[in-house]
């Protein structure tokens, strides 16, 4: 599995173009977004949780079409699925490198999303990077998952967010609550049912997908 | 073929409509009328079961996706798709029948209820679902990608609901939805209906899969 991981990243390092087209588009998501609701900073606390979110699924789903565009093309798929070692495994280094990128486009976005909407940095950073660890986990698996369903499909480009948006609503709705408590510096214990929500989001998607894998990419 | 031509889907059929015209019988003349909801509550009869008989029509695409899975044998995929059709149209009813008895009772024709947005959210998830299929690719892989979709919708309706409960706590406590209930008159005709409308599930399923059939056997020029 570690191979695998390595090979991703290697891959990467080459060409940048993932993580590169994820920051770019995320910044320019949250600029437009800056331009839209063109509005008071203190209404931009209260919308920016949910736009924050709204950035990181679509950057999620512009990642989950390239992270599967290399064995998409030229048939690559077989020869990496015929990885010695469980199908199971291999879903799981796709869903770790996914995490790897989305996370490092995030850490390059963030920063500017808080600069353009105007927030107020007095908030929790340990708590908010905890939260985006575990609702990066969740969209990546079941997004992974989902890229995997639509590898070979004609609409591959629409399908991945037709069924990932709803699929993926319970993350969107936990990691924005989160967000919002973490942003007004509540108490961890009033929202922590949104934490357990997410982990047991991920837990359940990424045992699906180690479950269902092999379904999926058997010939 | 003609869809008519088969004896069974014109039988189908025909009882299909009999049993609507009972249900709506039932409801317009001899249900008891909730007094603070007056002639729109009784909307109510058949609100309740069309939700109960689509989620059980979705809980059988997820039954048939693990059988097709297992046992690799395509009949099973073809009840999984017949069921997830069913599903779909009495989900749509579900939707459709929500926002009308919504607007009197609550002001607006659409409130974020749990109930009603986690049957929303599944709604979307089997359009997803039937896009899926559509353009999936290959017609045996979609079977099984088909079939996956098919486990994961039904897995993560605990989730879609538990979170949507969450997200406005003070959406939850509509009185007017448990004031129905307390009635025990409402009792005979609500199971009657339960019953036409579980019977009208599985015509619909049944008339499905027989189309489904009647193609794969087209396919094959066998007929």
């Amino acid at each position: 599995m570690g191979n695998l991981i390595w090979k991703e990243l290697i891959n990467e390092w080459r060409s940048r173009e993932i993580v590169t087209s994820m920051f770019i588009f995320g910044l320019t998501v949250t600029l437009i977004f800056a331009l839209a609701f063109n509005v008071s900073p203190i209404m931009f606390r209260q919308f920016a949780p949910g736009l924050l979110w709204v950035v990181i699924l679509f950057t999620s789903v512009l990642g989950l079409n390239r992270l599967f565009s290399y064995e998409r093309e030229m048939d690559a798929h077989w020869s990496w699925i015929s990885a010695p070692i469980d199908r199971g495994y291999v879903f799981i280094s796709k869903v770790l490198v996914g995490f790897i990128f989305l996370s490092i486009a995030e850490l390059f976005f963030i920063f500017p999303f808080f600069l353009f909407l105007n927030i107020d940095l007095s908030f929790s950073f340990l708590l908010l990077f905890i939260t985006m660890i575990l609702g990066n986990s969740a969209i990546l698996s079941i997004g992974c998952l989902i890229s995997g369903l639509a590898l070979r499909a004609d609409l591959r480009e629409v399908l991945i967010p037709v069924l990932l948006f709803p699929i993926a609503s319970p993350v969107i709705i936990a990691a924005t609550k989160s967000t919002v408590f973490i942003f007004q510096d509540k108490p961890f214990g009033e929202w922590s049912i949104w934490i357990l929500i997410l982990l047991t989001f991920s837990l359940i998607s990424v045992l699906l997908g180690y479950l269902l894998y092999d379904q999926i990419v058997e010939d | 073929m003609p869809f008519f031509a088969l004896q069974m889907n014109k039988t189908h059929f025909l009882l299909g409509i009999l049993l609507s015209g009972i249900n709506i019988f039932l409801i317009l003349t001899i249900a008891p009328q909730n007094q603070l909801q007056a002639d729109f509550g009784n909307i109510f009869y058949i609100h309740v079961p069309v939700a109960w008989t689509a989620f059980i029509g979705y809980l059988f695409v997820m039954i048939f996706s693990i059988l097709f899975l297992w046992k690799k044998e395509q009949i099973w995929d073809h009840y999984a798709l017949a069921s997830a059709e069913a599903g779909t149209l009495f989900m749509f009813l579900v939707l459709l029948t929500g926002p009308i008895w919504a607007k009197p009772a609550w002001g607006h024709f659409w409130v974020w209820e749990p109930r009603l947005t986690t049957s929303l959210i599944l709604f979307l998830i089997f359009l997803g679902y039937f896009m899926l299929r559509e353009f999936g690719g290959n017609p045996e892989q979609v079977s099984r990608y088909a079939a996956v979709l098919g486990i994961i919708a039904f897995i993560d309706v605990p989730i879609i609901f538990l979170s949507v409960k969450l997200w406005l706590p003070e959406l939850q406590s509509h009185p007017q939805v448990g004031q129905y209930f307390k009635n025990a008159g409402i009792m005979p005709t609500l199971m009657i209906n339960y019953s036409l409308l579980s019977l009208l599930v599985i015509i619909s399923f049944m008339i499905r899969f027989r189309v489904h059939i009647l193609k794969r056997l087209e396919e094959r020029n066998i007929i």
